[in-house]
């Protein structure tokens, strides 16, 4: 049996463990949050050093990417670092491949988006696979990161000026504390009241609303009218939230285990561990005939 | 050791720039703020004032300002100019900002886009 562990900033309310097989193959897929706490991330990432066969780094990123240029924020390294005998993924090299193929699934097998949807996503920079899909396919892009990380109301139009603004301020702010950017730990359970008030209509204006979960629930306002959201990492209980601010469709982007869908760092360690690879070494073409092979699709849910 | 007048000048340059980016001012038309700047190794205080997207400064101090912004005389003069972000001496400890988490944040952002790349 293959142990893959997702060790999460965020809260421990989520953690859960299920076993699947997959091209016959026996897994153990935990999760373990620390509810922000980033001592206790580095001790757990010592102790399942060496003991698991892939570790995935949750609430928060390795990198962060805009067109070629490749960002390294400095605590999710620093953790990275800690582990010497287990491969560590964030995500990011499955977010490319995967969410890039599920805006193509949508185009081509729903009407869920078309050229010229108004699409708002709260966070582009953890998944510009995405956002250049989402781009390319003629969507209506508002990309929300200086609204919802940085709380300036300046909706980010174009690939250009998202990877312009990156340039400028990444280099220094992937060195600030990664609270600072991102809701870790408690603040993944409550929303930003305030912000919500302030920033709730970019999501009324939208008709799709896609990226980072914990992001799109913190400013989601009541009383939406039948938007689409892209995501993962929903429980039950997030898709019951969403359906109740007036979400129509759900398309999460990981496959779901009993009833969970899980984070894109915990699927890239089980496709890694499948792999058989270095994480250096595996390509998006190995991800995408992986996915390929375990048939691996986007969930549509109607709510 | 910078002088008050130094930090005078490099808070003009820095105003100036600001001035010069329509974008920035579109980016800060909800944020009114007052922010005190001072220098903790000469006696030396300003203040920036944010208002409906503008920004003015004046030479002393301010009571009650939304932001407090202390260091030492060089690094306020080298950070005004744009040749160190705020990031280095803020985690280092040598910057001290007050005020809210978020305001902070934000002040880095202005900064960033005035001095980035």
């Amino acid at each position: 049996m293959k142990k893959i562990v997702s060790v999460s900033l965020g809260s421990s309310k989520r953690d859960h463990k299920v076993n699947v097989v997959l091209l016959d193959t026996e897994f153990e897929i935990s999760r373990l949050g620390t509810d922000g706490d980033f001592d206790r991330a580095i001790e757990l990432l010592k102790e399942l050093d060496g003991k698991v066969d892939a570790i995935g780094l949750g609430g928060i990123d390795l990198y962060l990417y805009a067109g070629q240029t490749r960002y390294a924020v400095q605590d999710g390294l620093r953790l990275a670092e800690v582990v010497k005998n287990t491969p560590v993924v964030d995500g990011s090299g499955l977010k490319n491949s995967l969410e890039r193929e599920t805006v193509r699934y949508l185009t081509q097998h729903s009407d869920l988006l078309k050229p010229g949807s108004k699409v708002l996503m709260v966070s582009a920079l953890d998944r510009f696979g995405m956002a250049q899909s989402l781009t390319d396919s003629g969507c209506d892009m508002t990309f929300g990161d200086l609204i919802f990380s940085a709380g300036i109301p300046y909706p980010i139009k174009t690939l250009e000026e998202l990877e312009e603004i990156a340039r400028k301020t990444l280099p220094e702010m992937t060195k600030m504390p990664f609270h600072m950017l991102y809701p870790t730990g408690k603040k993944q359970d409550n929303q930003d009241d305030k912000k919500v008030e302030k920033f709730g209509h970019y999501y009324h204006e939208a008709e799709v609303i896609a990226g980072d979960f914990h992001l799109v629930k913190r400013y989601m306002p009541d009383g939406l009218n039948g938007q689409l959201v892209i995501t993962n990492t929903t429980t039950a209980e997030d898709v019951e939230f969403i359906r109740q601010k007036g979400v129509a469709y759900l398309v999460t982007t990981t496959p779901e285990y009993n009833g969970r869908s899980f984070g894109t760092n915990v699927m890239e360690g089980v496709l890694l561990a499948l792999l058989g690879k270095k994480w250096e070494d595996v390509t998006s073409e190995d991800y995408l005939e992986l996915i390929g092979r375990l048939d691996m699709k986007p969930i549509i849910r109607k709510l | 050791m910078a002088s008050h007048n130094e930090i005078t000048e490099s808070l003009q340059a820095f105003a100036e720039e600001y001035s010069n980016n329509k974008r920035l001012k579109i980016m800060n038309k909800d944020w009114n703020r007052k922010i005190l700047v001072l220098a903790n190794d000469i006696e030396s205080g300003h203040t920036l004032v944010l208002n409906e997207g503008e920004l003015s400064f004046t030479e002393g101090n301010v009571e009650n300002p939304d932001l407090t912004v202390i260091s030492d005389s060089e690094i306020l003069v080298d950070m005004f100019y744009g040749d160190i972000t705020p990031a280095e001496p803020y985690l280092k400890g040598t910057l001290k900002i007050i005020g809210s988490e978020d305001d902070i944040l934000r002040l880095d952002f202005i900064s960033l886009l005035i001095w980035g790349d």
